[in-house]
């Protein structure tokens, strides 16, 4: 995947992060669509079966609203996006590496269908506990997540890198 | 909506800090230079809407939760079925 030439770019690396049961958030600009909803709660997607899953949900706090998440490598995409000043100022990030992306997926009826957006991501710094959503223009708005189908009762931290 | 006709190099200010030039023009396609705060978005309005409105099916009926738990179970069901053969 490529990404514009003037911006740094950062691979999506596993970080202590995902380790965390759950986390809160703060969305200055909301989510595009939910701009005025701020405080969101970030948690492993547990089953009510006790099962595993690589997914996480971005729960709103003060409403009810919550979008599904999975981790790129999760779903073995070699995921990148720009790095800019701007962005970094924003989310109050010293370097890259704080940055951990992480993609909505619309979850549809027919198991084929599930996609996840990767023009959209969720970018989150989770030293400053803040987000936003970025917009790649060149991205897929919706990437069919089943491509790797047997990554989706695994857990996110237990994935095996690809041979 | 506000109508105001522009030649090419001239601008529209919005608020006290948004400019907005024509740069180029060609045939029926126009060039938009922006000039905003960093902290304001743009975005071609297709994208901003398409975006927007995946977020919506995303987040929809109400309870994504259930939904990513029936995905799942029929996931495992497929999986099953498979091994079976």
């Amino acid at each position: 995947m490529t990404s514009r030439a003037d911006v740094t770019v950062r691979d999506a690396n596993e970080t202590a992060f995902v380790n965390q049961r759950e986390q809160e958030l703060f969305f200055p600009a909301g989510l595009l669509g939910f701009g005025s909803c701020h405080q969101y709660k970030l948690e492993h997607f547990k089953p009510d079966d006790g099962s595993e899953s690589p997914f996480f949900m971005l729960c709103a706090l003060d409403q009810d609203l919550s979008f599904p998440l999975i981790h790129p490598e999760s779903v073995s995409l070699d995921y990148r996006f720009p790095v800019t000043p701007e962005l970094l100022m924003a989310l109050e990030a010293k370097a890259p590496d704080e940055l951990v992306p992480l993609l909505i997926v619309t979850v549809r009826d027919r198991l084929e269908e599930i996609t996840v957006n990767l023009q959209g991501p969720v970018i989150v710094n989770p030293n400053s506990s803040l987000g936003l959503q970025l917009v790649i223009e060149q991205y897929p708005l919706r990437h069919p997540l089943l491509q790797r189908a047997e990554l989706l009762t695994t857990p996110f931290t237990k994935i095996p890198a690809d041979p | 909506m506000l109508i105001l006709s522009r030649r090419l190099g001239e601008s529209v200010t919005i608020g006290d800090d948004i400019v907005v030039t024509v740069v180029g023009v060609s045939g029926n396609q126009i060039r938009l230079g922006i000039n905003a705060p960093k902290a304001v978005r743009v975005l071609r309005e297709e994208i901003y809407k398409a975006i927007q409105k995946e977020n919506q099916s995303a987040a929809t009926a109400a309870d994504p939760r259930s939904r990513l738990e029936g995905a799942l179970k029929q996931f495992r069901g497929q999986r099953q079925e498979g091994s079976n053969d």
